[in-house]
């Protein structure tokens, strides 16, 4: 049978279970609930939010068009290029860091032995803790006065440790936050993607001679590519949108340092009340990710099954 | 043997790692402010639950727990059940035009769009439905997020399910409707139970929209509230721990007690 046929029978078959009568309407009074909501509360504030950013507010009120100029003057808005570039870094070494670590300890727990069960429950603990709390989690060891930093160098007859007053230190502080955060998500995902790999590639390989390493780069990079893709498209979406871990550790200081883009957004409208300004940004943001991941799913179906 | 304590210098460093930064929230719940600041202790030498105490007796973190409560279960439980149909639908239907795949397709792509984008327009939505600060607008708001979740989840999870089994129970005499309810959603239970403990997460840590929807106890949320402790200049480290613990300790016993189901949810149903 031809995939075509094939195809036409799984219709047919499906037409034929929608039955008759009350029960053709059955398929439109399911999805409408869900379609009723979505449009209400999403879709609506979404086209109300392209709405709002061609709109020039004063205290919170629109009270001129401007066209698309919010959108122009963002991109001569010193305040919003450094967060953009801000956020573009703090991804990219957010991401990168908890690939590489995260794939590091699939590999090293890949074959079964004592203590991994605990060591999966423990590291399901820092990605469902509260992100505010991660954020307080991480101020008490950072705090100049109360940080566990600092009680560790006053113990050992050091100094206080400052570590969010100062710019550089900060940002890493910050990326070092989201690593701990979120690398265990990474070690969940490549080592569940590890385990569904085909055994005998590696036997073969073995057999022919070929060290960890060349099995490693050969192997199980290729066969993983997929997994691995998805993994880092999904956190790279997740990482831009940062804000409650950036809002309670440092609130974008010291000056601009960690000021991601959320955050600089979420100031211009409830602090200072440009509401058509911020919903032109965060209209940006948005499209910048949507297409960040339209480019994503192309090259994974390009490359295909690997 | 050389492999074994490598394998237990590389676990123990893991747990420390994980483990020693919670510790210190923990150990700092149970300290005074001056022992926290000027001590500098590294365990504390004075427990006391006065921290906790102080929480419910002066900063309604009793409300803060009940909205969080009553806001997380009534938008998940509406969410599966909206959820669910609408994913039925989308799985097993081929209506006109395919339009049960533009639906799918607009619900992914509105899932992949990050929530920040629409926080202007949903806060002056609220403004103007009056639903500033109750739980009804956090409902709603969490409900329509959730929805696009649990369709996307649940789609994948029906299609799992054989077909036949449906068209059996229909040649025997039940209705379109009674062939779901009856056969495909019991199959599905373990699919819905997955979707629900991961949207009971998300729902209990947002924080973001709680921000801009919310202004006083009579509807914050526990991460709201826990946000309130933390000032600009003179930081009460000492509540601001027992918060931490408080706002995060339900959410951490959930997720350990049903971690099996946990890890698709993560992955959006990336991986299995």
């Amino acid at each position: 049978v031809s995939e075509a046929a094939k195809l036409e029978g799984r219709f047919k078959r499906r037409e034929r279970l929608q039955g008759a009568g009350f029960d053709l309407a059955l398929p439109y009074l399911l999805l409408a609930p869900c379609v009723l909501i979505v449009l209400a509360v999403l879709v609506y504030p979404l086209w109300d939010g392209l709405r709002a950013s061609t709109m020039l507010y004063r205290y919170g009120k629109p009270v001129a068009a401007v066209g698309f100029d919010n959108y122009l003057q963002l991109w001569s808005d010193p305040q919003f290029l450094n967060s953009l570039w801000v956020t573009v870094r703090f991804v990219f070494f957010s991401v990168a860091i908890e690939t590489v670590l995260g794939l590091a300890l699939a590999l090293f727990c890949l074959r079964e032995f004592r203590g991994i069960r605990l060591l999966r429950t423990i590291l399901i603990v820092p990605m469902v803790i509260t992100p505010v709390v991660v954020a307080i989690v991480f101020r008490l060891i950072y705090a100049s006065d109360a940080g566990m930093f600092t009680a560790f160098s006053e113990s050992m007859g050091g100094g206080e440790v400052q570590i969010l007053g100062d710019p550089t230190k900060a940002f890493i502080g910050l990326v070092a936050l989201d690593v701990w955060e979120w690398t265990p998500l990474m070690f969940l995902i490549l080592l569940a993607g590890l385990q569904t790999l085909p055994q005998e590639p590696f036997e073969a390989a073995r057999v022919d001679g070929a060290g960890p390493w060349r099995s490693f780069v050969d192997l199980t990079l290729p066969m993983l590519r997929p997994v691995l893709a998805i993994a880092i498209v999904l956190r790279t979406i997740d990482a831009f949108g940062t804000f409650d871990q950036v809002f309670v550790l440092t609130h974008g200081g010291p000056g601009e340092a960690t000021k991601l883009v959320s955050i600089y957004g979420y100031d211009t409208s409830f602090k200072f009340q440009q509401t058509g300004y911020a919903a032109a940004l965060f209209v940006t943001i948005g499209l910048i990710i949507l297409a960040f991941a339209l480019a994503a799913v192309r090259m994974l179906r390009r490359a295909g099954p690997a | 043997m050389r492999a074994g304590i490598l394998r237990g210098a590389v676990m123990t460093l893991l747990l420390a790692i994980v483990l020693v930064p919670i510790y210190w929230m923990v150990a700092a719940s149970f300290k005074s402010n001056k022992e926290i600041t000027q001590d500098a202790t590294l365990y504390p030498h004075a427990p006391s639950f006065d921290n906790y105490l102080h929480l419910f007796s002066q900063k309604q973190f009793g409300s803060y727990l009940t909205n969080s409560l009553v806001v997380t279960c009534v938008s998940v439980v509406l969410a599966l059940v909206v959820g669910s149909l609408g994913a039925y639908a989308i799985a097993r239907f081929h209506l006109k035009y395919r339009l049960e795949r533009k639906v799918g397709l607009s619900l992914l792509t509105l899932r992949i769009v990050p929530p920040v984008v629409i926080l202007i327009p949903v806060y002056l939505l609220m403004l103007d439905l009056k639903l500033l600060d109750s739980w009804l607008g956090l409902i709603i708001t969490y409900t329509a997020f959730n929805i696009t979740f649990c369709v996307w989840m649940m789609e994948s999870f029906f299609r799992e399910i054989p077909v036949d089994l449906e068209e059996a129970a229909m040649v025997d005499g039940d209705s379109r409707f009674n062939a779901f309810r009856r056969i495909a959603l019991p199959l599905a239970a373990p699919g819905l139970a997955a979707t629900a403990i991961f949207a009971v997460i998300v729902t209990f840590n947002e924080f973001l929209f709680a921000l801009a929807l919310t202004a006083t106890p009579r509807a914050m949320t526990m991460p709201r509230g826990t946000a309130t402790l933390i000032g600009r200049i003179d930081t009460d480290w000492a509540s601001m721990s027992a918060a931490g613990v408080i706002g995060a300790l339900p959410i951490v016993i959930f997720a350990l007690l049903v971690q099996r189901h946990l890890v698709r949810g993560l992955t959006l149903g990336a991986v299995k």
